[in-house]
């Protein structure tokens, strides 16, 4: 019996894909921008002369960079309701596995980040009589900033791409979609394809968006 | 101006400087010289707190720099530093980088803060280069905007931590001279270099140091021609 490529199944099931497609990039930006204020806090205690406080970031940072995303996600969702009693939203869920997660990774990048700035810039921020405060704002942030951008792209789609291990515990995001629809069609080919092919969408405009902003920031063209 | 009272610094279990006395006056140009690990850039930071002192005391514009109401920014402020290899801020144009310092240190309006930023620059003879940022300017163009921006600050003393050692042979010339112009119009200023011709022209007194300690200081005239201490005379046999 030979294969039956079926070209409309892939037409037909976009419509319902883009919305699932909405809810992974509704949980990407939320989980990120979460995910960076954490990430940029982390980095900087982990850099802070308080060692409590670079002790604190390097627990956080160590137990999310050892243990599963999909385990992780689980512990959220099904694991932590249970010492709360009470229920987590499978979104609140999905986008707060995704925050922790990436943050630990963004707080490795803007650590090294900050670390690669010569302290040569640091001392004559203050020997011009700049604070420690306006130092790091001025000085030493928007230099980190643009060393941060590849790296950080790079997070940024995986952490997209991970979205899709929120399927386990049924967020209707684009996997999930994919699936609900394989279930009532049977087409996996087509439909897993098409899934593939608008992740793809996704992480290319991303790595473009990013391409732009670091040329952007390129002072020296 | 600053005054140094048996200043002792440690890194760690080295010592480093074992008991500076210096008096420094207004309008004074003082040259340290001395050979690679005597101590000499670790002094000038100590001056303005970029290092913190062991024991001992030091008083710039009449404040003791460790006293705990002491705003240790200000004193910055008063003793400008230029670094050896210049920190200027690559991500900001010539002009940001003078006016930074007025804009959010002194408080200045932007107007006045450009205004004096482009005098300062005029005054190092880049007046073309305000819009262009550091990675476009030669070595020698980069130290003197570093000197422009510290300067920026109105500051009563001037701290030179080798200032032509990163630079190429031919472009030394230009930042001394607008270093020797400093000097003729009264600067106050600490500097250290192996740069003769500079501290024969422009110093009011040459120290010499090795091993953290202050070994000679006397008139340039006086410490080349004539110097006392064998470890001098060692030396400048080695840089002639």
């Amino acid at each position: 019996m030979g294969f039956d490529f079926k070209y409309n199944v892939m037409w037909e099931s976009v419509p319902m894909l883009l919305v699932g497609m909405k809810l992974t990039i509704l949980i990407t930006i939320c989980g990120l921008v979460i995910g960076f204020a954490l990430g940029a806090l982390n980095g900087l205690l982990k850099i802070s002369r308080n060692i409590v406080f670079r002790k604190l970031a390097g627990v956080y940072i160590e137990s999310i960079r050892g243990t599963p995303i999909m385990v992780q996600v689980m512990f959220i969702y099904f694991g932590l309701p249970m010492a709360l009693g009470m229920r987590i939203h499978p979104m609140v869920a999905g986008i707060v596995a995704i925050a922790v997660n990436s943050g630990a990774y963004i707080a490795e990048i803007v650590r090294g980040a900050f670390q690669s700035i010569d302290t040569g810039q640091t001392e004559a921020g203050r020997s011009i009589g700049l604070t420690h405060f306006q130092t790091m704002y001025y000085i030493i942030w928007p230099q980190a900033l643009k060393r941060m951008i590849p790296p950080l792209g790079n997070q940024f789609i995986i952490s997209l791409k991970d979205t899709s291990l929120l399927v386990v515990v049924g967020v209707g995001e684009l996997t999930r979609t994919g699936q609900e629809i394989i279930a009532a069609n049977f087409r996996a080919f087509e439909v897993w394809l098409t899934v593939a092919l608008l992740y793809l969408v996704m992480t290319l405009s991303l790595s473009r968006l990013l391409n732009y902003f670091e040329k952007k920031m390129d002072i020296n063209k | 101006m600053i005054k140094i009272k048996n200043l002792h610094k440690n890194f760690g279990t080295l010592e480093v400087l074992k008991g500076i006395d210096l008096d420094i006056s207004q309008g004074e140009v003082t040259v340290i010289m001395g050979p690679s690990g005597s101590g000499k850039s670790t002094l000038l930071r100590c001056i303005n707190r970029l290092e913190e002192i062991t024991s001992g005391t030091v008083i710039v514009d009449g404040q003791d720099i460790m006293d705990k109401n002491t705003n240790i920014n200000m004193i910055r402020t008063e003793a400008g530093m230029v670094f050896q290899q210049f920190n200027l801020f690559p991500h900001k144009t010539t002009l940001e980088n003078v006016t930074l310092g007025p804009l959010k240190v002194r408080k200045m309006s932007r107007p006045d803060a450009e205004k004096l930023g482009r005098q300062l620059l005029e005054k190092v003879g880049l007046a073309d280069k305000a819009d262009t940022y550091p990675d476009h300017l030669s070595g020698g163009q980069k130290q003197r905007v570093a000197i422009a921006r510290s300067l920026a600050l109105r500051p009563k003393a001037m701290l030179f931590d080798e200032p032509t050692s990163a630079l190429d042979p031919e472009l030394v010339g230009e930042v001394l001279e607008v270093m020797k112009q400093l000097g003729r119009e009264g600067m106050t200023m600490v500097v250290v270099t192996h740069e003769m011709g500079f501290a024969r022209e422009v110093a009011d007194r040459v120290i010499f140091m090795d091993e953290g300690v202050i070994v000679e200081e006397n008139t340039p005239e006086e410490i080349f021609s004539n110097p006392q201490n064998p470890r001098t005379q060692g030396f400048l046999r080695n840089i002639l």
